[in-house]
């Protein structure tokens, strides 16, 4: 497995146990990868991350077409020996994708299920955003000479 | 068998004293075709969940080389999930409380499933 945001790890991981999935991937809705498990190539992440945040995209056109503001919740591939979930979900952070690929293992119902308290454990599990300090033009020459001390021990 | 047919084999099986609802799934991929259930029963996750014990049991029997099961009960301390396979990949599953009649509700659910044909 491997995380961008290390706090995603634990749902994650929690969430391929219960469901019985074989890959997973979360990502933002631009296709930005947040993490990942059971990819091997990177290459694959990123294709899989590119089409999936387009697929969602075009849901999303297609449910404001159907005066469905909200959007879809899943949408489901349903293939012969494996499916793929894909669904987005709110977090403090932005909207975010989840792309499960699950074989006869699992189901579509243990998915759903266990896809929901994951997108739950990850929006609570979020630390909290500080905000960027406001650099102050009074204080802005000392800092830089303290930083410049600090860096070069100069006086 | 109709949507009204389904209906009415749900209700029959909600009529057994203690069941809390009662769900037609779909084994193979864990969704809800039919329900009749107390509001607040979360029939979709058991529908998902009952599945799930439904594939492991196949599996299982499976590994033994013997047939699959016809039914799977799972008796807890505070109720009770019965399932019995109906026309592939249907299965009709009850919810139970502990003081449920699970005798009976195995005879109902046995003719309801045979029903669902």
């Amino acid at each position: 497995m491997r995380v961008l945001e290390p706090w995603v790890a634990d749902p994650l991981t929690e969430f391929l146990r219960e469901s019985g999935a074989r890959l997973a991937l979360v990502m933002t809705s631009s296709g930005q990868v947040i993490a990942q498990d059971g990819f091997t190539r990177s290459l694959d992440v990123m294709s899989a991350a590119a089409l999936g945040a387009g697929i969602l995209a075009t849901t999303q056109e297609l449910a404001t077409i159907l005066d469905a503001p909200r959007g879809f919740g899943a949408i489901v591939h349903q293939g012969e020996r494996q499916g793929v979930w894909l669904a987005g979900f709110d977090t403090p952070r932005g909207r975010w994708i989840g792309l499960v690929v699950f074989g006869h293992e699992s189901s579509v119902g243990l998915v759903r299920l266990f896809f929901a308290r994951f997108a739950q454990q990850v929006a609570a599990a979020a630390p909290v955003v500080t905000p960027v300090r406001e650099v102050l033009a009074e204080g802005f020459e000392r800092e830089l000479d303290d930083s410049l001390r600090a860096l070069f021990g100069t006086r | 068998m109709s949507i009204a047919g389904w209906q009415d084999a749900l209700r029959e099986v909600t009529g057994v004293a203690g069941v809390r609802g009662a769900l037609i799934i779909s084994a193979e991929d864990g969704l809800v075709i039919a329900e009749t259930a107390m509001d607040d029963l979360a029939t979709a996750d058991v529908a998902a969940l009952s599945a799930a014990l439904v594939s492991r049991a196949r599996r299982c029997t499976a590994a033994l080389h013997a047939t699959p099961p016809e039914s799977v009960h799972l008796v807890g301390e505070r109720g009770a999930v019965l399932a019995v396979a109906g026309p592939a990949p249907l299965w009709l599953v009850a919810v139970a409380r502990d003081d449920a009649e699970l005798g009976r509700l195995r005879l109902v659910l046995r003719d309801a499933a045979g029903a669902l044909h």
